[in-house]
């Protein structure tokens, strides 16, 4: 087989965001072709795509010089492209042959040699008559490829692929993917782990914000490299001046966390220990995906741990929940703007009230006192700049920055020791990043301390003090402001080690 | 392969993307969101005049048997209110369940099991008078209805069970306790073996409003659990928090809300209205526990308390709207020999179209195909 797949200047837009900009990529069988980006880079828009599953507002997708239309999953199946996503498409209560028999487009008869045969080759051992349910992660993955390669794909596209399964899986999968490499299957394989490319991959295409930024051989490449491709790198940026009276009086100090979750899609933490001081801004750096937002959590009491890990102005705070720490002057802004830290279908004098003190008296006796939430509102409405001056509008009609520019006003109104935020401009434009790094900065002068995890590289270098990277649940040696480089970071960022 | 085409159909569908396009609107307005449950009544109504013409009957005649005529008089309306009571108060009780995330689904056994505890006290006062008796009564279904919408609470918070499926398990059980009860322990010495107990003394019942109707003074609890819930869901921070959990369990969680508390909150008062509810019917038009203390009200009620979209003005309207289908169903019975389930069908459509309306409101249908 010899496959060639061209896409030309594909571009998707979603309200409020380019997914995916102009993208131009070409692809040859017999090679395995990495497609490397954070999350929200505009890599799974640009999979489904090819999958038939979103259509492109512009673009060409050609296959063997020929223009195809990919309308449904259905059209990309007809040519002979297969499509096996992170999240399994399985029935569980299904046995396996059950599953495969759905849109096999063949009958039982062969279908079950055919599959037996396929197994055969690739070293696959699964028993088709048990149910799904009782298969584990790598098994099932296995499933979803034999339901691709029975019907004879040219183009094999893995999304996120080892992200459920352990390191033997994963070895296990490299192997099979080369193997089909080898007989001329065309390999996309999309992920955000630098290793898993270096040691897989022949080219990587790397993509940032929705645009394509590199495209280049994995003998050109290295991992700190295609780390800073990844979350971009500007050194150009104004750091801010690292506080001279570096203080040492310590406000918050984090000791042995561990954390162990049941559910494969989160990361698990492992012996988490830090100190931040007074007027510091301790930033954590690292890749998406590696337990920042366990970490935050965490950090906010929305998963509770030992009551001495967490040790705030010498108060042990392990084991209070989100609202009982904010009385101990901490602060916390995550990363999910519309599903977490403020709700866009309520009021946004509504939204002030769920950062409750027990001062600030918005229920009284356990009534709301609307009159006084709302000037508590007005005023930082008024005192963070945010563009609308009526408290009764739905949050939902403000802009990104806007509504961010709300959250950190509502943490910070209340003058916190202690603000953790996670990524506090994803998404935003320029002037509001610039208001809120300008507002990160402001507080830091007035002596209080930042926790700030974040995968970007520019805004941690701007206003970090400290800065440590946090890779597979890990957080790497501690390092001053002026010692770090984007370099370093990037080799930490891929799991390499510095000295 | 008709199953094949149907997974091959629902593939379409599957994605955000596929030929019919599916986008969430902006903002719904507030006027469509009152408005759907009256266009799911109409829908109804003509969905139910078709029944009707193909069972052979004449669709306007049978609409008004099935939905004028049985509330034409005095003794219709107040049987009307008689319904209605026990709806609207388990749907209040269940809107503070669904308001905040919570699936109460098993009214229906909180009812039977507050009508057991009422009805067990009121049995022990069989013979005697007293002002203190009724009081007692209510007090005791009021706790059986928590205590019996505890158990799916305290499963949920403590071992993370699945409250739909034990509430609705534990519907059956309550309704084999009673069965168990009024045959055998509790039956009437003097019943001649009749599957139900004693009559409880006159002290024991709800007071009639009104001379030759059954309209009972219950109505008034249930008028006062609107005016509480409508208190409590708008102007107090337990409304406020179950405000946030249900828009965002994660929100909730970030505020700080004591999730686990809130959850057996909503579940005791779910739990009470329902118990309520159940010793309304048993000290007003029954007067005794038998085997059927409530004709489904439990889960009619469900209906109800989304057809009233949660709100406590909005649950008046829909408990009556609902009320008439099971007095039209009996009138159908007895003018046009349709059998009385035919009110389930009615029941079933309302939420039915409801659900379907809904998904309009919130959501915008585009044809892709239409494009090319």
């Amino acid at each position: 087989m010899n496959t060639h797949l061209k896409l030309s200047n594909v571009t998707k837009i979603y309200p409020g965001c380019v997914a995916n900009d102009n993208i131009s990529l070409e692809f040859k069988s017999g090679k395995i072709y990495a497609l490397l980006g954070e999350n929200g880079a505009g890599k799974s828009t640009l999979v489904k795509i090819l999958s038939g599953v979103v259509i492109p507002d512009e673009g060409k997708i050609v296959l063997n010089n020929k223009i195809i239309k990919l309308n449904s999953p259905i059209d990309a199946k007809k040519n002979k492209i297969g499509m096996v996503f992170q999240h399994f498409n399985l029935f569980e209560t299904l046995s396996v042959f059950e599953n495969l028999i759905i849109d096999s487009g063949e009958n039982i008869e062969n279908l079950r040699e055919k599959i037996l045969s396929i197994m055969k080759k690739y070293n696959f051992s699964i028993d088709l008559d048990i149910p799904v349910l009782n298969l584990s992660a790598g098994q099932k993955q296995k499933v979803e490829i034999i339901r691709c390669l029975i019907r004879n794909p040219e183009v094999l596209i893995m999304d996120e692929p080892t992200s459920v399964l352990t390191e033997q899986e994963t070895s296990e999968l490299f192997s099979s993917l080369r193997q089909f490499s080898l007989e001329g299957i065309l390999i996309i394989y999309i992920t955000h782990k630098l290793k898993e490319v270096m040691s897989l991959c022949d080219e990587v295409a790397v993509m940032r914000k929705g645009k394509l930024v590199s495209v280049s051989k994995i003998l050109d490449e290295k991992i700190e490299t295609l780390a800073n491709k990844m979350v971009g790198q500007n050194l150009k940026t104004v750091k801010k001046k690292v506080s001279k009276n570096q203080s040492i009086n310590q406000l918050i100090k984090i000791s042995n966390i561990n954390f162990h979750s049941e559910d494969p899609f989160e990361t698990n933490l492992e012996n988490i220990n830090f100190e931040v001081n007074r007027g510091e801004c301790f930033g954590i750096a690292g890749i998406s995906g590696n337990g920042q937002s366990e970490l935050f959590q965490i950090l906010s009491g929305e998963i509770i741990s030992q009551n001495n890990s967490i040790i705030l102005n010498d108060n042990p705070i392990g084991n209070l929940n989100p609202q009982e720490r904010r009385e101990f002057l901490m602060a916390f802004s995550p990363e999910d703007r519309m599903e977490q830290a403020a709700i866009p279908q309520m009021k946004i004098f509504e939204n002030v009230a769920l950062n409750n003190f027990k001062s600030s008296n918005f229920f009284n006796k356990g009534l709301i006192d609307e009159k006084k939430i709302k000037e508590h509102s007005q005023k930082i409405l008024s005192d963070f700049s945010v563009n609308t001056n009526n408290v009764e509008l739905k949050s939902q009609f403000l802009s990104g920055g806007n509504l961010q520019k709300l959250i950190i006003g509502r943490e910070l109104i209340t003058s916190p020791d202690l603000l953790i935020c996670f990524n506090p401009t994803w998404g935003l434009d320029v002037g509001a990043i610039n208001y809120i790094h300008e507002t990160l900065i402001k507080i830091n002068e007035q002596n209080k301390s930042i926790i700030l995890i974040s995968t970007d590289t520019d805004e941690l270098l701007k206003l970090s003090d400290k800065i440590s990277v946090i890779h597979k649940g890990k957080l790497s040696k501690l390092m001053n402001a002026d010692e770090v480089t984007s370099e370093k970071l990037g080799i930490l960022m891929g799991g390499g080690e510095i000295d | 392969m008709p199953m094949k085409l149907l997974l091959k159909n629902l593939e379409y569908l599957w994605e955000e993307e596929k030929l019919i396009k599916i986008v969430k609107r902006d903002q719904p307005s507030r006027a469509i969101f009152f408005l759907t449950p009256i266009l799911a009544i109409f829908l109804t109504l003509v969905a139910g005049g078709l029944i009707f013409f193909i069972l052979g009957f004449k669709p306007f005649e049978a609409l008004k048997f099935f939905f004028i005529v049985p509330i034409a008089d005095m003794y219709g309306f107040s049987e009307l209110l008689l319904k209605a009571t026990p709806l609207c108060l388990i749907a209040i009780g269940l809107s503070f369940c669904f308001k905040s995330n919570n699936w109460n689904i098993g009214a229906e056994g909180q009812l039977t099991f507050g009508a057991i505890v009422s009805g067990g006290v009121a049995l022990l006062f069989y013979n005697q008078e007293g002002f203190y008796i009724l009081p007692i009564v209510i007090l005791a279904g009021a706790i059986g209805g928590m205590l019996y919408a505890s158990i799916p609470a305290i499963l949920k918070t403590y071992f993370n069970t699945n409250e739909i499926l034990v509430s609705l398990m534990l519907v059956y059980v309550s309704k084999l306790i009673l069965d168990y009860l009024v045959v055998g322990p509790w039956s009437n010495p003097e019943g001649f073996n009749f599957p139900e107990t004693r009559q409880f003394s006159d002290s024991a019942r709800l007071p009639i409003l009104f001379d030759g109707l059954r309209i009972h003074a219950g109505i008034f609890l249930a008028l006062a659990s609107v005016i509480i819930s409508w208190f409590i869901f708008y102007k107090t921070y337990l409304g406020f928090q179950m405000k946030v959990s249900g828009f965002s369990l994660k929100t909730a969680k970030y505020a700080g809300y004591k999730g686990k508390k809130m959850i057996i909150l909503v579940f005791l008062i779910s739990g009470a209205c329902a118990g309520l509810a159940g010793v309304g019917e048993i000290t007003g038009p029954i007067g005794q526990l038998h085997r059927e203390v409530s004709p489904d009200y439990g889960f009619t009620a469900i209906i109800v308390a989304f057809l009233g979209r949660l709100h406590p003005v909005g649950i008046i309207f829909a408990s009556l709207v609902v009320a008439i289908t099971y007095l039209g169903a009996e009138t159908a019975q007895i003018f046009m020999q349709i059998p009385k389930y035919t009110g389930q069908v009615f029941q079933g459509m309302i939420l039915f179209f409801l659900l379907a309306s809904d998904y309009l409101l919130f959501f915008k249908i585009k044809f892709i195909g239409a494009k090319k």
